[in-house]
């Protein structure tokens, strides 16, 4: 039980190490709280693409939406945060239901359905300049709350309250792909006629996922909102949290669980200490060349080249 | 319980089927007959919901269904089999029948899963992986533990004795009998056997470029004239 | 009023005809291959970079770029070519990703090369304006527009009568068929890429000639083309021409009757719109369903 469940306790253990270690450096545990905003990304993205069989190239859609709507909730409706965040996600659930037709199209149409939608969001929150501040950005709206003498909007304070929240999204994610639901859909993927003719819903249970996927990347943009306390369209609704989670959840191995999650930290340091140092602008093209090498070389994820190579392994990984 | 209403299946300019009409009551073993090509796996698409008919209507139970979605059939107690055997990949044997049972019957009963191993003489290949790890003859019976998993009414049958040696297929046709008592099933069975249909069922429906050339007891079928024309000349083609 | 949607309709004529250009590339590998290059208006957009680079460098014509952009363009197409027939596993879902990768890189990789400001043509003669009673259009914009037309007429001559055009009509039937019959279908996915490096060099060029080009700009010049292919629904360059023309004049009429912002909304809102409740285009059929 505790070899199987190895890779997590490590993970664990270098979660509590850091701040340990780096907790007196303000950049690092910026860096980190970064690259778990990004990691909660691309759980999401991965339980789309590895339960629902779906590519997302519109995450930033979903991210931008939980981001704007939390600020606004706290700011204008006067929602305490922990309340603002949830809502949040919720927000961005909510969103995805008008994508739901999309779920019937096949999937490189599903894939430039929502890279239409995310554009479609960006373009909304621009011109609702009303109600977003449009493209001046919005600022005035509260930080994450002191509660029990922890003060959340320090680095330190966010950086465990993410720790904790990637943490639930990881057991929710074991949990539905442990279900019946999760089996179903493990199976639909590559004998969708065979399933549907046993009773499955395929398109129900992959709206659902899609809604799941949706929240829990509404949340971590909402949070990041808080973490910035700035927002502009350009920045909510930017490609980058489409690409990164992509990335991340590519290089970490989208069948596995614990993937994208290492996966996302593992970029996310790559690109701010290593790519731009070496390029200051344009530094993407380095994480397009991972990516572009990731599909050719590895597309199970670097977890995937030393996996085992039994059939269905690497839908049986986790 | 089910019952076909002048029926038509297009394919572009193709009629796959044309007016099939038909009824059978609850408890009947009708066979489905005919020369490859006539239509009889259209016709258990458009039963089970793979294929809508151009027009006609499909009652199940005396409900319309012919508008239904394929897994809302299943729900309803219509299951089926695919001649070429269709696992759901990246499963086992055990996980097949449970996302049946759980999806198609609404319920999760571990022992009724168990049950069906059994009686599907599956249960030492249960934590086998469906997709890869199975002999032809094996997932063939695993289709129907699938479509048993979800407590079906109706079982709609495509070749599952085709390829069996002459004993073995005697004691599947006994072993479909059982079923057929065992769990109350209505069955609709495609087989070419002229024998098999004689010994296993109540009442043969003839199918010949998508039209019912004939409808009644399996010997007076197999005494029809056009029947025996288009068996004879397709069998000696 | 009237005279602005004149004005509008005759401007997002010509633009729409460079849009037809870049919708053809992405419909003619998609129908050789069933693959979709996500990377195709980056491709473009490195075409309008050369047309910028020999301006810049020369002060030629802009169209004078046209062989050097093809030459690249036709470069990095065959390459994308080559790295897809690379993938075994999932090739569908996992070419998407790829090809999204490729245009992650070949957007940074011109805005390290030229930076990330607006370009436009400089040149005197296609910023010429000329009037037709109501209506005007810059020389560039009427340029841009006969030479896609021309570019049209040429592809559709060859798609009608050379091997390829029964070639792929086969491999796209039939891709074990079409191998019996003596087509290899890499020869005819080769060519595909290779003529819509063809499409993209001379769009890209075009396009610099009559507007304006950002190193951003290839998404949404791969969403357009899509947003044409879609609502054409078939891959018939009639088809795609039509709907071309109605992506630009819509677009047009946007920034006419609205505000400029939009211009972007509407175009995408129809494309979900008849994604959704039209799976089969506008103009034809063709299933997209799963």
């Amino acid at each position: 039980m505790v070899v199987k469940n190895l890779p997590g306790i490590l993970l664990a253990l270098a979660a509590c190490l850091i701040p340990l270690v780096y907790g007196g450096n303000g950049y690092i545990m910026g860096l980190m709280v970064s690259g778990l905003i990004v990691a909660g990304v691309a759980l999401a993205w991965a339980l789309l693409g590895n339960l629902g069989g779906m590519v997302s190239f519109g995450h930033a859609a979903f991210f931008g939406v939980g981001a704007y709507a939390s600020a606004l909730l706290s700011a204008k409706a006067g929602l305490p945060v922990p309340l603002s965040l949830l809502a949040g996600g919720a927000v961005a659930a909510l969103s995805s239901l008008a994508m739901l037709p999309a779920l019937r199209l096949s999937g490189p149409y599903f894939a430039l359905a929502i890279l239409a939608y995310a554009h479609i969001f960006k373009i909304l929150a621009t011109e609702l300049s009303w109600l977003t501040g449009g493209s001046a950005g919005f600022a005035r709206f509260p930080v994450l709350p002191t509660i029990a003498g922890i003060d959340f909007s320090s680095r330190i304070g966010s950086y465990w309250l993410l720790v904790v929240m990637v943490g639930l999204c990881l057991l929710a994610y074991r949990a539905v792909k442990a279900s019946h639901v999760g089996t179903a859909l493990r199976a639909m993927a590559e004998s969708e006629d065979a399933t549907r003719v046993v009773g499955v819903n395929a398109t129900l249970l992959k709206a659902w996922m899609l809604l799941l996927s949706a929240f829990i990347t509404g949340l971590f943009g909402a949070m990041n909102a808080h973490i910035i306390n700035f927002l502009e369209p350009d920045y909510a609704f930017s490609g980058t949290w489409s690409v990164l989670p992509i990335i991340a959840a590519i290089f970490g191995g989208y069948r596995t669980i614990l993937g994208p999650v290492a996966g996302a930290v593992a970029i996310y340091l790559f690109d701010q200490l290593v790519a731009k140092a070496i390029l200051p602008v344009g530094h993407q093209i380095i994480l397009g060349v991972l990516l572009a090498g990731m599909i050719l070389i590895a597309p199970n994820g670097l977890f995937g080249l030393f996996g085992k190579k039994k059939t269905g392994a690497a839908h049986a990984a986790a | 319980m089910l019952r076909l209403e002048d029926v038509t299946v297009r394919f572009g300019g193709l009629v796959a089927l044309k007016d099939v009409s038909f009824a059978m009551g609850a408890g009947e073993i009708l066979g489905l007959v005919g020369p490859n090509g006539a239509g009889k796996t259209t016709l258990f698409n458009t039963i089970s919901g793979l294929v809508r008919p151009r027009s006609g209507n499909i009652l199940f139970e005396e409900r319309e269904i012919g508008g239904m979605a394929l897994h809302a059939r299943a729900r309803l107690g219509l299951g089926r089999t695919f001649q070429i055997p269709q696992p759901m990949h990246h499963l086992t044997v055990r996980e097949n029948l449970t996302v049946a049972q759980v999806f198609g019957a609404g319920k999760s009963d571990p022992a009724r899963i168990d049950e069906i191993l059994q009686v599907m003489e599956l249960a030492e290949h249960a934590e086998r992986d469906a997709a890869t790890e199975l002999a032809l003859q094996e997932l063939k019976r695993l289709e129907i533990a699938k479509a048993l998993a979800t407590n079906p009414r109706l079982l709609l049958l495509d070749e599952v004795l085709a390829g069996l040696e002459s004993q073995a297929k005697r004691r599947f046709i006994a072993k479909l009998r059982e079923l057929h008592q065992r769990y109350g099933l209505t069955i609709v069975i495609v087989e070419h056997d002229i024998e098999t249909i004689s010994t296993l069922c109540s009442r043969a429906v003839v199918l010949n470029f998508g039209q019912v050339i004939a409808d009644g007891a399996p010997d007076d079928v197999f005494r029809n004239p056009a029947v025996v024309e288009s068996y004879t000349g397709t069998a000696d083609a | 009023m009237l005279e602005l949607s004149q004005q509008a309709i005759f401007s997002g004529l010509l633009v729409g005809s460079v849009y037809a250009l870049v919708a053809l590339g992405i419909a003619l590998t998609f129908g050789a291959m069933k693959i979709i290059n996500l990377a195709h208006g980056e491709l473009v957009l490195l075409a309008a970079y050369m047309a910028y680079f020999i301006e810049s460098r020369t002060g030629w014509n802009p169209y004078a770029a046209i062989p050097l952009a093809f030459a690249i363009t036709a470069v990095v197409s065959i390459a994308v070519y080559l790295l897809i027939d690379r993938i075994k596993l999932h090739r569908e879902l996992n070419s998407l990703i790829l090809t999204f990768a490729i245009g992650i890189i070949l957007t940074n990789g011109i805005l390290l090369v030229f930076a990330s400001d607006v370009r436009s043509t400089n040149s005197p003669v296609l910023q010429d304006a000329l009037s037709f009673h109501t209506v005007y259009a810059m020389k560039g914009e009427l340029t841009a527009f006969v030479v896609s037309l021309a570019v049209m007429s040429a592809l559709w001559w060859w798609l009608k009568l050379s091997w390829y055009g029964r070639a792929v009509r086969a491999v796209s039937s039939n891709r074990d068929a079409a191998m019996l019959m003596g087509i290899d279908p890499r020869r005819v996915e080769l060519a595909a890429f290779l003529v819509a490096g063809i499409l993209a060099s001379v769009a890209g060029v075009a396009l610099f000639t009559m507007s304006v080009v950002q190193p951003a700009l290839g998404p949404a010049l791969t969403v357009k083309a899509f947003v044409v292919t879609v609502l054409a629904g078939v891959g018939s360059i009639p088809g795609v021409f039509c709907a071309a023309l109605l992506l630009g004049v819509t677009e047009a009429m946007t920034v006419t009757l609205a505000s400029s912002a939009l211009q972007e909304l509407v175009g995408m809102v129809l494309f979900l719109l008849v994604l959704f409740f039209m799976p089969n285009g506008l103009f034809g059929a063709r299933a997209r369903r799963g």
